[in-house]
């Protein structure tokens, strides 16, 4: 069954690159676009691991979603002292501007990408929560459809979950918050490093991509302008860029690739915006320390997938406990993203260990630390044959009437044998992520 | 889809333009390469004065290269694919990932060619690739108003090079119909004084060739309308 698709692996990546499955990336301030690797061996779930997935992060994401309802509103959990006042009003993700905002049917984060890693023992642990705009639903979505021409037979012997419905999925998503008019991606532009995702998934959902100069704001709506002069109305719009640039009149006064006045039409009930502005505070990485709590306050429930063990350097007792065994733990810089201000503290000499320390020690707030999780490897194909490499899974779920998961996922490797880091901007592949469905 | 703002349509017009560019003068460079392999070394010359771009080249090897490859020549045939792609990539939405990949290939076969000693040979097949483009734009693009607009930047692009190119005045006629067939399907704002100008003479058959420096001034402006 893996050898249909090992044998095949130039000719899916020669498809890929025939559909310009790329993304970009910055160096030295020039824009490069480059193919995502993929690895044709597929990560494969069994559907009874599925289904324990499936209830756990739609748990999860319930719970998120209370919790930004509640941080924008009552803010009972700081009252009841279950998260400290000063961790959400501190992250660089909470916004002011979004107090007393309740989105269109009251979601939030209507499109979470659950990054988590299955651990030797089986176990599966969350890494982090994405909750303002996560990437790559797009990557193994069209992997697969170009996996099945290349490859049929494997999809004839093995019983498959098909993925191709994530944009049936996300139409679904967007109809359902859709205030009155139609659905648009919203995209920065052709120079972002997700742009292949901004364009593919319009084309898939039906929605209109459209670039901040289509849109404008008139009488408290949002309209799209037509070239003949008619404009239309927007209910909804996925938009593709962050918090800071949505609305130079709320946000970053000079940003270009803003729709002025958006936050207003949102406010006042006019569009739905995907994903709501303000969702960093809940994934900020300190507050991902307080989900399994949020779980238990909000839904009553126990947590049904673990968090990896987290220390968080604010809390005295477990800053001298990050500082006694630093050498063994990842150090994570709750302002990075990407893979970026990650720090493994086995990586690093006495003197940076130090430094490292001190850092720590000066801006606790900014720092968590992680027991590194001896995760799985999976296979990939390099030179003709197998070899074990370090990957995750990136699960996504779409909260509409009810928060579903996909079933499938964006398995990210790295292709260094030496490394953790997956991400694609640091030079990881990518796999499909097959869910059995008998 | 159907729902095109201003700046699609500019997109959809240029893809059209730039796609019907790298066609056209393609084709014409074939006949010049065949002409410089042993007839006329110098054959490049003319070409760069009948298509109106400043021949920077001095030798036909430079010129071989550089206007076919060059990233960095803005009149390479390199460069208006690029334009086309850069074009093309933002309407994935609207012409599908299936029409987006022929220029997608187009452009890798142009790279990948760079080294060729027989550009005639290897870069067939980007002729081939955007024959199937505009057969996939038929099939694929649902929104009979965006395949028009494209189509509106094909033919007038076409009129253009064929004015310049010395085209059969039948030839020219031709391909002016197609254009105002596709133009009276959109909505696009453009100058009725232009296409009147246009129209008399294109009408005047061969006996307009003397004014031909007045028709390409006109389709340059035809879509300048404040």
């Amino acid at each position: 069954m893996i050898l249909d698709l090992v044998d095949h692996k130039e000719s899916i990546n020669r498809l890929l690159a025939r559909y310009g499955v790329k993304f970009g990336i910055y160096k030295n301030n020039q824009f490069h676009e480059q193919l995502f690797p993929f690895d044709p061996i597929p990560r494969i779930i069994s559907r009874e691991e599925y289904e324990y997935l499936d209830r756990g992060l739609s748990q999860r994401v319930l719970a998120l979603n209370a919790f930004l309802k509640d941080v924008y509103s009552e803010k009972k959990i700081v009252k009841d002292g279950v998260i400290p006042a000063d961790f959400i009003f501190s992250s660089k993700g909470y916004l002011p501007q979004c107090e007393g905002i309740c989105p269109p049917k009251g979601i939030y984060s209507h499109i979470s990408g659950i990054d988590l890693v299955q651990g030797k023992d089986g176990c599966w642990y969350i890494l982090e929560d994405n909750l303002r705009i996560p990437s790559g639903a797009s990557y193994p979505m069209i992997a697969r459809d170009l996996t099945r021409r290349a490859a049929p037979e494997a999809f004839v012997r093995n019983h498959v979950a098909d993925n191709r419905n994530y944009a049936v999925m996300l139409k679904e998503t967007m109809d359902y918050v859709n205030t009155g008019g139609i659905n648009v991606v919203l995209t920065p532009g052709r120079y972002n490093a997700a742009f292949f995702e901004h364009s593919y998934l319009a084309e898939r959902s039906g929605a209109i991509l459209c670039m901040p100069r289509d849109l404008f704001v008139e009488d408290n709506k949002l309209f799209y302008r037509r070239y003949e002069g008619r404009k239309q109305q927007v209910g909804a719009v996925y938009r593709r860029l962050s918090d800071e640039y949505l609305d130079p009149l709320c946000f970053l006064p000079e940003s270009l690739i803003g729709v002025p006045g958006i936050m207003d039409v949102y406010a006042c009930g006019n569009v739905a915006v995907i994903n709501a502005p303000g969702n960093g505070v809940a994934d900020d990485k300190g507050i991902y320390y307080f989900v399994p709590h949020m779980i238990k306050y909000y839904l009553n429930e126990e947590p049904i997938l673990r968090n990896a063990p987290t220390y968080l350097a604010f809390y005295e007792k477990d800053r001298k406990f990050i500082l006694e065994y630093l050498s063994r733990l990842v150090v994570k810089d709750v302002s990075e993203a990407g893979g970026y201000g990650v720090v493994f503290g086995s990586n690093l000499t006495r003197e940076q260990l130090k430094a490292l320390a001190d850092v720590i020690e000066n801006e606790p707030r900014r720092f968590i630390a992680q027991e590194v999780i001896d995760f799985i490897d999976l296979d990939i194909v390099e030179d003709g044959g197998p070899v074990p490499r370090k990957a995750d899974l990136r699960a996504f779920v779409l909260a509409g009437e009810t928060a579903r998961v996909w079933p499938s996922g964006l398995t990210r490797f790295s292709r260094n044998p030496d490394s953790f880091v997956v991400n694609s901007s640091q030079g990881g592949g990518f796999k499909d992520t097959w869910v059995l469905s008998r | 889809m159907g729902i095109i703002s201003v700046e699609r349509a500019d997109h959809l017009y240029w893809m059209g333009r730039y796609i019907e560019r790298v066609f056209t003068t393609l084709c014409t460079f074939f006949d010049f390469y065949d002409q410089m392999i042993d007839v006329d070394f110098d054959a490049y010359k003319r070409y760069c004065e009948t298509i109106a771009i400043p021949d920077v080249y001095g030798s036909r090897e430079v010129f071989n290269q550089k206007y076919l490859y060059d990233k960095n020549d803005p009149n390479s045939v390199y460069s208006n694919l690029e334009r086309a792609y850069g074009n093309a990539i933002v309407m994935r939405d609207e012409i599908s990932s299936h029409t987006l990949a022929y220029v997608q290939l187009a452009l890798d076969c142009l790279e990948s060619a760079a080294d060729s000693k027989a550009p005639h040979y290897d870069l067939q097949q980007v002729i081939d690739y955007i024959h199937a483009f505009w057969g996939c734009v038929d099939d694929r693009v649902e929104d009979e108003e965006a395949r028009n607009i494209m189509k509106c930047g094909k033919y007038l692009e076409r009129l253009d090079l064929y004015l310049r190119l010395g085209y059969p005045s039948g030839a020219v006629e031709k391909e002016y119909s197609k254009f105002l067939n596709r133009l009276r399907k959109v909505q696009l704002n453009y100058s009725k004084e232009m296409e009147d100008r246009l129209t008399e003479i294109i009408g005047l058959g061969d006996g307009g060739r003397a004014r031909y420096d007045e028709a390409l001034d006109a389709i340059w402006k035809f879509f300048e309308v404040s």
